[in-house]
């Protein structure tokens, strides 16, 4: 190849700089933070002077940060299987489906994702007052879903897509029932997709914070929501306790997915 | 009149504004192996589709021992079916695939392995039920989903073009497996293929489908002595086709005239016989002869020798009409006519007219 690395002399080195500047870029405010969690300073010096795991004791030591991280769960868990549900019948129907417009729904359902957040919570804020659910579970789930569902349609439609539905049709002419082929062929086929629209659905929900704020209310409050409000009230080494745990999970998540698309390739 | 095992009734299947299938009519014998045989969009495998199910016809009917089946839902046929593309499930190893249908229909455990080991031997994979699909080739992918369709004793198995993904000599190798699990299980197989090397060689009958239609339904040999239409002449074997002119017809047989005065009398016609009509003349290469003389008592047209081709038991010759129109005629190697002949020399074309046929 023309581009080969080795064949490219002194250019590589140059490369190699680049590499190391933008992993540097994005990994570091990550360190920094796991970092100084586990500083001793109660001013986040850094470096820090001495190593202590205090931050975490009184973080899983405060009702109210454990009554977010359980709030973000169960939210994030709803969000996901709504989101796994609402997004198989819609890729069924978006990949399947012979009907007019079916490009530009499918285009519609993908606008969530480049609409900024700001003005979907804006709007959702304005309409959930006059229904009443803002700072409700109900009103979380439904604003996390809005921005959840494109992820989990451009997994599955890509996953049917890549499925041959001769394979369905041969259950079917098995004898089985079109909907026992779907759950007993077709979703195991497709299952990596539908593992990757669950945790990308799960990790939307997790780390969402702008909708979230608009949402919340005083007794109810997601992981990073607490984090932002106790930001803004005084600086404690537990909100970076609290941040790394949130990536922590993220990272563990994301883990999975390349883990499960590799065994899929091999 | 005994009722058809099974019948298509005047099956019509249109897609918006196009018809993807006109008319079809069939009349299909317990145990027998038919293929649909035709180029792509001439409705052959829509109609197998129909009969699995998958699409709905606009029109017609199909009957099952005299009972329609179109009012039963696809996995209720009972039907068998090897799909043109790879259809085993990925996630279930040979075993599980051929036990799917029987797990569906709630055997018990015992008679699911007995027949999965039964099917095995069928295909002739024994010792392959732990394998998953993605580990075996085209060729033993095909046969496990055969092995599959045939599981639970479907008293019907269509095929779409299942060898069509295979090397040519693997094909023959399936091919010739289709026939021995046909006669050991004596399952009626419709078998749709673009294929015609592949009809002759499984078919009881053939089926042969043109624009919607089926054109003539016969087994092989008959096809190719008796053309009903120019179509099916074309499909099946090589064939000469040479433009002439209906000078005179009793209905059955014409009187045709090549070039300005050749007349040729009783050859079968196929086709109206309509006022100073144009026809085509189809001739077999195998059932030309060449002479250098033109023979008193059968017709002789002259034709001039464009090339010579050696093709080890045959030779190849390719003439000229004196009108611009080629003729291809093989003759077996070392017949007498042919030596020493050469390009640019004028010979006779002699054919028996009770062989040809003319189309009009």
């Amino acid at each position: 190849m023309l581009l080969d690395f080795h064949r490219l002399g002194w250019w590589r080195w140059v490369l190699l700089a680049i590499v190391i500047a933008v992993s540097a870029f994005l990994l570091l405010p990550i360190i920094f933070i796991a970092t100084l969690s586990f500083g001793s300073s109660q001013w986040l010096i850094f470096p820090p002077p001495s190593w202590t795991t205090r931050w975490y004791g009184e973080l899983f030591a405060d009702p109210r940060w454990l009554a977010a991280a359980f709030n973000s769960l169960k939210i994030g868990l709803i969000v996901t299987v709504l989101s796994v549900l609402i997004g198989l019948a819609a890729s069924f129907s978006l990949v399947r489906g012979k009907f007019r417009g079916r490009e530009t729904l499918k285009a519609l359902f993908l606008t969530p994702m480049i609409l900024p957040v700001v003005v979907l919570a804006v709007a959702l804020y304005a309409f959930f007052l006059r229904l009443g659910i803002n700072g409700t579970v109900t009103g979380f789930v439904i604003a996390h879903l809005l921005v959840a569902l494109p992820f989990s349609i451009l997994a599955l439609t890509n996953a049917l897509e890549g499925f041959d539905k001769s394979v369905e049709d041969a259950a079917v002419l098995c004898g089985a029932h079109p909907l026992e082929a779907k759950l007993r062929v077709t979703l195991p086929a497709i299952a990596p997709g539908l593992f990757s629209a669950a945790i990308f659905s799960f990790l939307t929900s997790w780390d969402e914070v702008v909708l979230a704020i608009f949402m919340a209310s005083p007794t109810l409050q997601t992981l990073p929501v607490r984090i932002w409000s106790t930001l803004r009230q005084d600086l404690t080494p537990v909100i970076a306790s609290a941040s790394t745990v949130l990536v922590a999970v993220t990272i563990i998540l994301m883990l999975l997915v390349a883990l499960v698309r590799k065994g899929m390739k091999s | 009149m005994t009722t058809p095992f099974l019948e298509i009734r005047g099956i019509r299947k249109e897609y918006g504004p196009v018809v993807a299938v006109h008319d079809v009519n069939l009349e299909v014998d317990r145990g027998e192996l038919i293929t649909f045989l035709g180029p792509s969009g001439s409705g052959k495998s829509t109609t197998l589709y129909i009969l699995a199910g998958f699409e709905e016809p606009t029109r017609g009917d199909i009957l099952l021992d005299g009972e329609t089946l179109l009012a039963t839902p696809s996995h209720r046929r009972n039907i068998g079916m090897v799909f043109q593309r790879y259809t085993l499930f990925p996630h279930l190893s040979v075993g599980e695939n051929i036990a799917f249908p029987l797990r569906v229909r709630r055997w018990s455990k015992a008679d699911i392995d007995a027949r999965v080991r039964r099917m095995l031997e069928l295909v002739r994979l024994n010792g392959y039920e732990d394998r998953k699909p993605a580990m075996m080739s085209g060729g033993q992918q095909q046969r496990v989903a055969l092995a599959r369709a045939l599981a639970y004793d479907p008293p019907i198995l269509l095929m779409d073009e299942p060898l069509s993904a295979l090397d040519k000599k693997l094909r023959e190798e399936i091919q010739h497996e289709i026939r021995r699990i046909h006669h050991e299980t004596e399952v009626t197989i419709l078998y749709v293929t673009h294929d015609q090397d592949e009809a002759l060689r499984l078919s009881d009958r053939i089926a042969v489908f043109s624009q919607g239609c089926i054109d003539q339904v016969g087994t092989g040999p008959q096809l190719y002595a008796e053309p009903a239409t120019r179509f099916v002449a074309e499909f099946i074997g090589d064939s000469d086709f040479l433009s002439c002119d209906l000078v005179g017809s009793n209905g059955t047989t014409a009187d045709i005239r090549l070039g300005d005065d050749l007349v040729v009398s009783g050859v079968p016609l196929h086709g109206r016989p309509g006022e100073r009509a144009r026809g085509a003349l189809l001739l077999r290469p195998e059932r030309m002869d060449l002479s250098r003389q033109a023979g008193p008592d059968k017709t002789g047209l002259p034709v001039q020798i464009s090339d010579i081709t050696f093709l080890g038991s045959n030779i190849h010759v390719a003439a000229a009409t004196g009108w611009g129109e080629t003729v291809s005629v093989r003759l077996p190697f070392g017949h007498q006519s042919i030596s020493g002949l050469s390009r640019g020399d004028t010979v006779w074309l002699r054919f028996d007219p009770g062989a040809a046929h003319v189309f009009t």
